[in-house]
């Protein structure tokens, strides 16, 4: 566990030491905030308005602290796992640079080598999620803040299970790559498609019904479901508090994927930390057997 | 002296070139082993089979008593390999680098800051440590690699062309290092060199062409087998020299003769005293072996 610990800290003293790796993950949040807040704000705000009946009056502040937590959400579900494909390209560069020869030559134990960089990543991928989380926490106090303590804290545990799985997803598709061309490329279609696949850049409800029975298979889904959840929460409670009918407020709820349905089921939220927890385990499971049982190279 | 590293029958591909054929060798617990061959000739491509980086196609590799299929955890514990290019972080200081390394080997705290401190005095880098390796001289950065290959105290180091384009100094500097270790702690020596001076000081010498051996030895059974006698002939006349009727090549102040060895040089030098008044014999060199040998020369790993 010590040398773990100890290719751990090399790990994440070669990210903080690549000014450049270390400003191109953090751009990712920064550039979905400042795209969304200037484009975006303003559609899903009179979308929001007018979707709501004629008869019924929301104050503004409510308004746009419900968009502007549905704006953090997406950019929070975007970011958990396309900043974790930025920030881990070591285990690429080490294998790139020939670096990782220099460990192999040693008896250390496959795993204790995956883990390393799996961890370093999470921890590099976390402090940029967590500063993002806390700029987006920022944003909506700025344009209306219906949120608890709770909310804050179970969205702060929504970022870091997202950032494990994001993690784990690019650790495993990252174990195929052996080159600088290869990460940018698969950073270039994680980055473009995520947003779509997980629900963040569209709801799912807006897609057909059969791209919709797929994507339910998608475990990034719930991870966006349960960050909208805890972010909209308290605006839910304060439009239910204005005197807006239960029935309209679960049919925005259901227009924007704070519930979602497997094959007509939904799903609630332990259920989706469970397919989520479920899916990071086994994914990181994959990862050390994949690293465990890896061939010695056939090639100089 | 023991077997250290006994490597039998050896084959490697990668498609249809074969790498390494049916290659068998033995290396001597403490002896300085030298393994020469142009690029591509299979050296490389053997050392990582020895370091368990590579998979072999057929063969044993039995190093240190065990067998790489079976212990190949024990044998990286007990090797230490400096590779042709360095392979420390760049961006991390040399104390991060070594310490890092350290680890891979279970060495941490005291007993590395302990083992730090002799590496760093025998190797001279005590006021680089908090350097960048990134910003080190050639020199400096084959010190840290070497001390890097010596963390664990290994009993066999691979030198894999490890004076490639250092100055002399720095190249002196490594050599009594190593000459050091050799004499004080019994390590053995796995050499590859293109210069052929390091290898002429070997203990034994195995010549690698196409991934087979072309001829094996100590410098001395080499130069016999495959190289004559010089005798360089001063104060004499083109004249007396052509009497001699044998090849020779006119130098600057003398003429250089090329016998077939040492009994034909002091049969010559008996029938013509008044000939040989001022001379001196040298065994053939290490090039000309190899030249003899491979048919190639051996120039900074350049054939031509």
């Amino acid at each position: 566990m010590s040398t773990c610990k100890a290719l751990i800290k090399r790990n994440t003293k070669l990210f903080f030491r690549d000014k450049g790796m270390f400003f191109t993950s953090l751009i990712t949040p920064a550039i979905l905030l400042v795209l969304y807040a200037t484009f975006l704000g303003k559609v899903y705000h009179d979308s929001f308005a007018y979707s709501l009946p004629e008869t019924l009056h929301v104050s503004e502040n409510l308004i746009d602290g419900c968009v502007g937590s549905q704006l953090i959400s997406s950019i929070l579900a975007v970011s958990c796992v396309t900043v974790a494909f930025c920030s881990n390209m070591l285990m690429v560069q080490d294998r790139a640079n020939g670096s990782i020869k220099d460990l192999r030559i040693a008896p250390v134990k496959a795993y204790a080598l995956a883990l390393s960089y799996y961890t370093a990543s999470l921890i590099s991928t976390l402090i940029i999620c967590l500063t993002a989380g806390g700029i987006c926490l920022a944003y909506v106090a700025a344009v209306g803040w219906f949120m608890s303590a709770a909310d804050v804290l179970l969205l702060l545990l929504d970022i870091i299970l997202l950032t494990l799985f994001g993690t784990a997803l690019s650790s495993i598709i990252h174990f195929f790559l052996s080159s600088q061309g290869q990460i940018s490329a698969v950073g270039t279609i994680v980055s473009a498609g995520y947003g779509f696949i997980c629900g963040a850049y569209m709801p799912i409800s807006q897609f057909s019904e059969s791209v919709q029975r797929v994507i339910c298979f998608l475990p990034g889904t719930y991870g966006t479901s349960l960050i909208r959840n805890h972010a909209m929460r308290g605006a839910f409670a304060e439009m239910i508090d204005q005197g807006i009918p239960e029935e309209v407020v679960e049919s925005i709820k259901d227009s924007i994927d704070c519930n979602l349905y497997f094959f007509d089921h939904k799903v609630d939220l332990p259920i989706m930390y469970l397919i989520l927890g479920g899916t990071i385990t086994v994914l990181i499971t994959v990862y050390i057997l994949m690293n465990k049982y890896r061939k010695t190279s056939s090639h100089a | 002296m023991e077997n250290i590293i006994e490597i039998e029958h050896l084959n490697k591909s990668f498609g249809e070139v074969k790498a390494v054929q049916n290659l068998s060798f033995h290396v001597k617990e403490g002896e300085l082993f030298a393994f020469l061959g142009v690029n591509g000739a299979g050296k490389s491509t053997t050392i990582h089979i020895m370091c368990g980086q590579l998979a072999k196609d057929s063969g044993s590799v039995t190093i240190d008593g065990c067998d790489l299929d079976h212990n190949v955890d024990h044998i990286k514990g007990e090797l230490g390999v400096v590779f042709q290019n360095s392979l420390l972080d760049n961006a991390l200081s040399v104390y991060d680098n070594l310490e890092s390394r350290a680890a891979l080997y279970g060495i941490f705290g005291s007993t590395f800051k302990e083992r730090l401190a002799e590496l760093a005095k025998l190797l001279d880098f005590e006021d680089l440590l908090k350097r960048p390796v990134g910003k080190l001289s050639g020199g400096q950065r084959r010190r840290i690699d070497i001390a890097r290959a010596l963390l664990h105290s290994p009993k066999i180091l691979i030198l894999d062309e490890p004076t490639t384009g250092l100055d002399p100094q720095t190249r002196k500097i490594l050599w009594n290092v190593i000459s050091d270790l050799r004499e004080n702690k019994n390590l053995t020596v796995f050499l590859t060199t293109h210069y052929m001076e390091e290898a002429a000081e070997a203990d034994y010498v195995v010549i690698l062409d196409s991934g087979k051996i072309s001829a094996k030895g100590t410098p001395l059974e080499l130069k016999n087998a495959y190289t004559g006698d010089f005798i360089t002939l001063y104060n004499v006349s083109e004249e007396d020299v052509k009497s001699l009727a044998i090849d020779y090549t006119p130098i600057r102040d003398a003429f250089r003769l090329f016998v077939p060895n040492t009994a034909k040089a002091t049969e010559l030098i008996l029938a013509h005293p008044e000939v040989f008044r001022d001379f001196e014999i040298t065994k053939g060199k290490m090039d000309d072996v190899f030249l003899a040998a491979t048919g190639k020369n051996l120039t900074g790993g350049m054939e031509k």
